[in-house]
């Protein structure tokens, strides 16, 4: 891809991809400005605080809104990183499976994780809040980790299949006829190929739990299971008919932080993920 | 990931096999299952079993506050649904905020993949990074950013764009249907713009180079090449893209109940289920719009599939 | 391999880990107080009662969203399904019938009933009312009052504090100084306040008979009071007086915009009193605005008949099907005692439901307004009652909103319409 370029090309080049950059991040800058001005400073329609203060992240982390926001983000952790784990390993199975293994219902499995990838989420949530009170999971973690799984399971599973469809699978004949046994064989070859393609999804499917909505507001309804998104629906100023800007941009900031640290880490390998079962390679 | 290596011992067997038997077929058979099952099993409990509760429910006047009432009702949920004016001012709504967000992202997705694919090397991690961050961040901080932005109290928006004609100090953007739309639709655009790049992305990186330098030779200028060589042979990224995007902004939710509620009419076909399932406790009626709801997306696939023969087999899970 | 292990390693360990916290022992009963959003004066009062309570029972809070309606669906989903865990919770008086009639309410005792209405004052008891039986036990008591810029009462000739005002002189003051006034003009409940008071200080109703089966359900609003406040709202909405913002103006929007340049009058609760102090303090704010804010009796419609002010606040219900009735009777009436409603007053800024707390010299400090507030109580008109509250307040909010296309001669009927026709099943809302 990399082709000779004029001088004059690649400023150009330059300059939009500056663009791209500020079109991306700008909203992002706003809202973590938001977090550092003081309350009375929110009403200054500036863009920047006059004064920057810790204020408002003292607020969510240590003063008021701490039990609202600390069970909120225990509960987003949690929750997001079991059903991501689940997600991976029935994928990562099913993946397997489809990539490797010759069994009529492989085109089945796909169209079924295609059809429950476009599925409305508001559709399936009001049985599931009825199925959920009556066997107990309303506001619990399980009761949000398994609809989670609607979500991450079928993007896992396409990613995976694409991923493991790559893999030369032949290296591990390779090895076991240069001695290694089968387990020695699977764990130095087929192992380091496949752990990027797990990780990557891994990671998706983080991104994809952690970003719900719909689920954690009408599933749940005490601090037992509220995750961040449904929680800063809950912050309140001094009287109910305040709604604290500041505080719910600090804790916006915060969220975002472990997505950011994903994304700056990760890049290439979540781009090639995002990229990778897209088109039929 | 622990259980892998024995199913993967037994698979090499069978594999390095001449032509299995009907037996070994068959064991791999169930061993295929026994993988994917799982799987395949839980994606249905989670949907197909709360779709059909849901139709069940939709045939039933049925409203969670007055249990003694609840009484069978035929398709007449239905019939209040699709002849009440709500409905579909909420499609109406939903399908212009679904036509206009897939038409720009379309455009800008595909200037922000080409970008990405001419982008000099030591700019490219710089941009995928930039471009993953819109992708990654949580819808309803995205929402809250957006709003707060052109909020009348707390947002820069008026003042640094006084200087247009059309705005002041005093716009009030969440005052009226058209301002609040445009929102709205902004922020959905920020937001995902960077998946259907990322789609696009793919789909340029499997256009023919040799394809593009002949075409070159022959003194094709930067627009011919596009429309002659470049969009042609990425066609089915661009179909299965508009595709997912498509589906994904007629289920747009989160972005409306932070913004607006639903008021000055913006409200949409998720956002009118939900007020009537868990706003007002209507369960029967607010199956019946849910019932709807996915009978549209599914309408939708169809008709993307049989009008533009987008190839399903060739895509992946939307976002 | 080793880097990945690693990494389940650590996910696993912190899953283990979250999963271990929060469990606890129970000799003693705790009670769930599900409590709206506040500035921390429930779960003061949480703590107050259970040290008073010596080890009988213990009060646990629990947060509900900020949104009233929102505060009922969370409630109303959990009762449904028939939740122990709910033992108290703090009420916006207009769902109490709906929660009453879907039987979510367990029955008040009549010692207990009478205990925590002695003394407090009417409008309070009647919105914990339902079919003439005490279904839920009166905390604290909202009330709306006119807040206004002494400089522009005084330029337009007004003295609101000695000789009430009319909507139509507000209208007109604002007018002719180029002011703003301050109402609530956004799509959500707070709209239907604004409606009721308008309507029933102009001496109608929105509903004329509410505990009436759904089918004979009659409503008020087609008529000269409706018509009346119709217009008002038509007017303030359409010649701009709300200012820029009108269509979304809550409660703090309404009053970030009296505090500015342009204010004059407002309809308010009195958070806004704290909330502008405690500006101050924090010196975004004048002292000199602090001294031009006036208070009086909520504006009539009409000269000649007095205000009917809108009544809020919250009432606490006693959950159905709590395991702990008993204690909970108890701890209720610990909760509603004069000492925590002059407290809460004081430290919250919401007026007590109990008439002496008015007379707590504290609370005279703070709010140099209680006797204002304590009359409007005594006056106050609650919003309709009924069981099917949600479908009316919704109704209205989507057929008067926004306030500048309500048109007096068609909004009071097509609302009526609607909320009829909802009622009946026949359209969506």
């Amino acid at each position: 891809m990399e082709r000779e370029q004029t001088a004059r090309q690649k400023s150009l080049w330059w300059v939009a991809g500056v663009i791209v950059i500020v079109y991306a991040l700008f909203p992002v800058a706003w809202i973590v400005s938001l977090s550092f001005k003081r309350a009375s400073d929110l009403s200054s329609r500036e863009f920047l605080p006059t004064t920057w203060t810790w204020d408002n992240y003292d607020l969510i982390l240590r003063g008021d809104f701490q039990d609202l926001f600390l069970s909120a983000l225990r509960n987003s952790i949690g929750i997001t990183l079991i059903a991501t784990f689940i997600a991976v390993v029935l994928s990562t199975f099913c993946a397997y499976a489809i990539a490797r293994l010759d069994f009529p219902g492989k085109k089945l499995i796909l169209t079924t994780a295609l059809a429950v990838s476009i599925f409305p989420v508001i559709s399936i949530v009001t049985p599931l809040f009825n199925l959920w009170r009556n066997i107990g999971l309303y506001d619990t973690w399980p009761g949000l980790i398994i609809p989670y799984l609607s979500l991450t399971l079928p993007l896992s599973i396409w990613t995976l299949s694409a991923f493991f469809r790559q893999i030369p699978w032949e290296l591990e004949q390779a090895a076991q006829v240069d001695g290694a046994t089968t387990w020695q064989a699977f764990r130095r070859v087929i192992v380091p190929l496949a752990t990027p393609g797990v990780f990557t999804t891994a990671i998706i499917s983080f991104f994809i739990a952690w970003n719900d909505f719909v689920y954690g507001i009408s599933l749940t309804s005490t601090e037992a299971a509220r995750p961040v998104p449904a929680a800063l629906a809950f912050f309140t100023g001094a009287s109910q008919f305040e709604q604290p800007a500041g505080a719910i941009s600090a804790a916006a900031v915060i969220v975002t932080i472990p997505v950011v640290i994903l994304v700056v880490l990760f890049q290439r390998r979540i781009v090639a993920g995002l990229t990778q079962g897209a088109v039929k390679g | 990931m622990t259980a892998t290596p024995a199913a993967a011992g037994k698979l090499q067997v069978e594999k390095t096999a001449p032509p299995p038997t009907s037996d070994r077929a068959r064991s791999e058979r169930r061993l295929g299952w026994l993988l994917a099952g799982p799987a395949f099993v839980v994606m249905l409990l989670v949907t197909a079993y709360p779709i059909a509760q849901a139709f069940y429910e939709s045939l039933f006047k049925y409203r969670l506050t007055d249990p003694d009432a609840r009484a069978f009702n035929g398709l007449g949920n239905y019939a209040v649904v699709l002849t009440d004016s709500v409905w579909w001012q909420a499609v109406g709504v939903t399908v212009l905020i679904t036509a206009i967000t897939v038409a720009v992202e379309a455009v800008i997705g595909f200037a922000l993949a080409l970008v990405m694919h001419r982008a000099i090397t030591t700019l490219r991690p710089v941009l995928r990074t930039a471009i993953l961050i819109p992708y990654a961040i949580i819808t309803v901080v995205s929402a809250f950013a957006w709003l707060y932005a052109f909020d009348l109290q707390t947002g820069f928006v008026n003042s640094w764009f006084s200087w247009l004609p059309a705005i002041s100090e005093e716009t009030n953007w969440f005052g009226g249907f058209g301002t609040s739309v445009t929102v709205i639709i902004m922020s959905e655009i920020w937001k995902t713009t960077p998946f259907i790049s990322l789609l696009l992305l793919a789909g340029l990186a499997q256009v023919p180079e040799d394809l593009q330098e002949a075409a070159k030779v022959d003194g094709a200028t930067w627009w011919q090449r596009m429309y002659k060589v470049t969009i042609p042979n990425m066609k089915a990224a661009i179909m299965v893209a508009l595709l997912f995007r498509t589906l994904d902004a007629f289920r747009i939710f989160d972005n409306v109940f932070i913004m607006t509620q639903g008021s000055q009419n913006t409200e949409v076909v998720s956002f009118l289920a939900y007020r009537q399932t868990i706003g007002r406790l209507e369960i029967g009626l607010g199956s019946a719009v849910s019932v709807l709801l996915f009978l549209c997306v599914v309408l939708i696939s169809v008709a993307f599939i049989k009008l533009f023969r987008v190839d399903l087999s060739s895509a992946r899970g939307g976002n | 391999m080793g880097k990945t292990s690693a990494i389940w390693a650590v996910a696993l360990a912190t899953m283990t880990a979250l999963a271990a916290c929060g469990s606890d022992d129970g000799d003693t009963p705790t009670l769930t107080w599900y409590i709206n959003s506040d500035n921390g004066g429930q779960a003061e009062i949480a703590r107050r009662c259970t040290e008073e309570a010596g080890g009988a029972y213990r009060i646990e809070t629990s947060l509900l969203p900020r949104e009233a309606s929102a505060q009922r669906e969370q409630l109303a989903r959990r009762l449904a399904a028939n939740d122990s865990s709910i033992d108290l919770m703090s009420l916006d008086p207009p769902f109490i019938p709906e929660f009453a009639e879907a039987g979510f309410l367990a029955e008040i005792p009549e010692d207990v009933a009478a205990a925590v209405t002695d003394g407090t004052v009417q409008g309070a008891i009647d919105s914990a009312t339902w079919k003439d039986e005490l279904v839920a036990v009166p905390f604290w008591a909202n009330t709306q009052i006119l807040w206004y810029r002494r400089s522009v009462a005084e330029e337009a000739g007004l003295d609101p504090e000695n000789q009430p005002v009319t909507w139509e002189q507000i209208i007109e003051a604002a007018r002719d100084q180029d002011r703003y006034i301050g109402a609530q003009g956004i799509r959500a409940e707070a709209l239907t306040v604004w409606i009721n008071a308008l309507v029933e200080s102009a001496g109608g109703q929105i509903i004329s008979n509410p505990d009436a089966p759904v089918e004979d359900v009659e409503f008020g609003l087609d008529s000269d009071a409706g018509r009346a406040a119709a217009e008002i709202m038509e007017t303030i909405g359409r010649e701009g007086l709300g200012g820029p913002g009108f269509p979304n103006q809550d409660e703090s929007a309404s009053m970030f915009q009296f505090q500015g340049d342009r204010g004059s009058f407002m309809v308010n609760w009195p958070f806004v009193w704290p909330a502008t102090l405690a500006a101050v303090d924090d010196g975004s704010l004048d002292q000199s605005l602090v001294d031009d804010i006036g208070w009086a009796k909520y504006p009539a419609v009409d000269a000649d008949t007095p205000s009917r002010p809108p009544i809020g606040g919250i009432n606490l219900g006693i959950g159905a099907f709590s395991d702990h009735l008993d204690e909970t009777y108890d701890a209720v009436q610990c909760i509603v005692s004069v000492e925590n409603q002059a407290f809460y007053f004081v430290n919250d800024g919401n007026p007590a439901s109990h008439a002496d707390a008015y007379d707590d010299p504290e609370v005279l400090d703070v709010f140099p307004m209680a006797p204002v507030i304590r009359e409007s109580l005594e006056d106050a008109a609650p919003r309709p009652m009924t069981p099917y509250y949600n479908e009316v307040s919704t109704g209205l909010q989507d057929t008067w909103h926004p306030p500048g296309s309500v048109r007096p001669d068609s909004t009071p009927e097509s609302s009526t319409e609607l909320i009829s026709s909802v009622l009946r099943g026949e359209k969506l809302l």
